[in-house]
């Protein structure tokens, strides 16, 4: 097992790691799409009571928080074809990882929306805005805002994530690195992964701060 | 209610409870007991002004939490073994060290904010009575941190519980990797298995399985938070 680590091994195989790493931000991106427009809608569903909506956004929430993401994947990618739905490993990749943001972010949003000023939204409908005017004009301005810093520990844990399906053996980054890491049994794959993720992270996370600060609400700040 | 389940049921169970649960609780145990063990002092350590103990902890707190667990795991089971002579775990081995290197980081960082969210005037009472910082912090500081620390404690028990099923994507045999292989085992054909897939089955039963475990700790988790706070 050669244990120094040789560069030439990055002119090697930088192509496919590329794509990997490309495909990460892609599975990325699309989780990260749904689970903002899954926590908007349901944590305002739970936020504002609306019946029956809110009672299976409840229940959706305890189902994702309360059992493994990695089984949820298993589920999805060899639990439904008995159930005849047959779903790609990139669909269950994109699907998996957003279904589990969104339960998470549904209660960011929730909590962001109720810490809403209730001061703010009688303003607004005694203007005679509609319902659905004050949600879009005061509620989510400003309630987004307020849940900012816990949808953004969601956002990096999403992508973080999508590393798990490496056990469904979809091509993103970590799934090539082992994949050539299995043919070479050289170390370097797990360096490009450890130094590719922790730059992933950290600097989302230096950015979305930023974001944040710039957004934040003046008096929740 | 057993006699009417379908033959293949009971020997199945059997074998992922007696194998599957008891690895995932034993990981689950050794995984948060080692996160409270190294945590808690890294985290006191994190408060302390001297930038030599603080960069490297800082570094060993990013570092885990920054990762994605699975990679965590892979790179502990994979590349562990070429550089520590004699290291050769057992999947579940590995993956438990996997979830108390990133374990140890949530609670160094829990009780970083625990310890600095004590008032200043209870360092200043201690130290007024005579004692050192080791004493201070023993007797005095970390007593009331605890307290702060018990709810977020109880959030990573479930992560670290539900998070025992990485282990199964190197091949470890706790509740996920046990169902994978009954999975498997059924899907040949007869005597072996029953030529039938039954994934749907037994994930969704394992999944009842974490959802039961899960449910009550969160509900704790959230009481504690109410009382303790």
């Amino acid at each position: 097992m050669p244990l120094a680590f040789d560069w030439s091994f990055f002119s090697e195989y930088w192509h496919p790691l590329l794509w990997g790493f490309i495909r990460t931000l892609e599975v990325s991106a699309i989780a990260i799409a749904m689970a903002f427009v899954i926590g908007a809608v349901g944590g305002a569903a739970r936020a504002y009571r609306i019946p029956v909506v809110s009672q299976v956004a409840a229940v959706y929430v305890e189902i994702i928080r309360c059992t493994p993401i990695l089984l949820q994947i298993f589920f999805l990618f060899y639990g439904l074809p008995e159930l005849g739905i047959v779903l790609t490993p990139f669909t269950v990749a994109w699907l998996s990882v957003g279904i589990w943001g969104g339960a998470y972010n549904i209660e960011n949003f929730r909590a962001g929306f109720q810490a809403v000023p209730h001061g703010l939204r009688e303003a607004a409908f005694a203007l005679g805005f509609s319902r659905l005017a004050v949600f879009f004009n005061v509620g989510l301005p400003i309630g987004a805002r307020i849940s900012l810093p816990s949808s953004i520990n969601t956002y990096i844990a999403v992508v973080k994530n999508t590393a798990l399906v490496y056990a469904i053996s979809y091509n993103e980054l970590t799934t090539v690195a082992l994949n050539i890491n299995a043919v070479t049994l050289r170390n370097e794959p797990f360096l490009v992964l450890g130094v590719v993720y922790l730059t992933l992270v950290w600097s989302l996370s230096y950015v979305l701060r930023l974001v944040e600060r710039h957004l934040a609400v003046p008096e929740h700040a | 209610m057993l006699a009417l389940l379908p033959s293949w049921v009971d020997p199945t169970a059997h074998y992922i409870i007696h194998e599957g649960l008891t690895n995932t609780l034993k990981m689950a145990a050794a995984a948060i007991t080692a996160s409270v063990v190294i945590g808690i002092p890294f985290g006191t350590f994190l408060t302390v002004n001297f930038w030599p103990t603080r960069a490297l902890i800082r570094a060993y707190v990013e570092i885990w939490r920054g990762l994605p667990l699975i990679v965590t795991i892979l790179m502990v089971y994979f590349v562990g073994p070429d550089y520590i002579p004699g290291f050769e775990p057992r999947a579940i081995y590995a993956a438990a060290i996997g979830l108390s290197l990133w374990g140890s980081a949530q609670v160094a960082e829990a009780t970083r904010g625990a310890v600095q969210s004590i008032p200043r005037q209870q360092h200043e009472a201690a130290a007024a009575l005579g004692f050192g910082w080791v004493g201070r912090h023993a007797y005095v500081i970390l007593p009331q941190a605890l307290r702060r620390l018990l709810p977020p404690l109880v959030t990573l028990l479930v992560g670290i519980i539900q998070n025992t099923t990485l282990a199964a994507v190197i091949g470890g045999a706790e509740l996920a990797g046990t169902g994978q292989r009954q999975i498997e085992r059924l899907g040949a054909y007869p005597p072996i298995g029953l030529g039938q897939i039954k994934a749907l089955e037994i994930y969704g039963a394992i999944m009842v399985a974490f959802f039961c475990i899960s449910f009550p700790l969160t509900r704790l988790a959230a009481y504690l938070e109410r009382r303790l706070v």
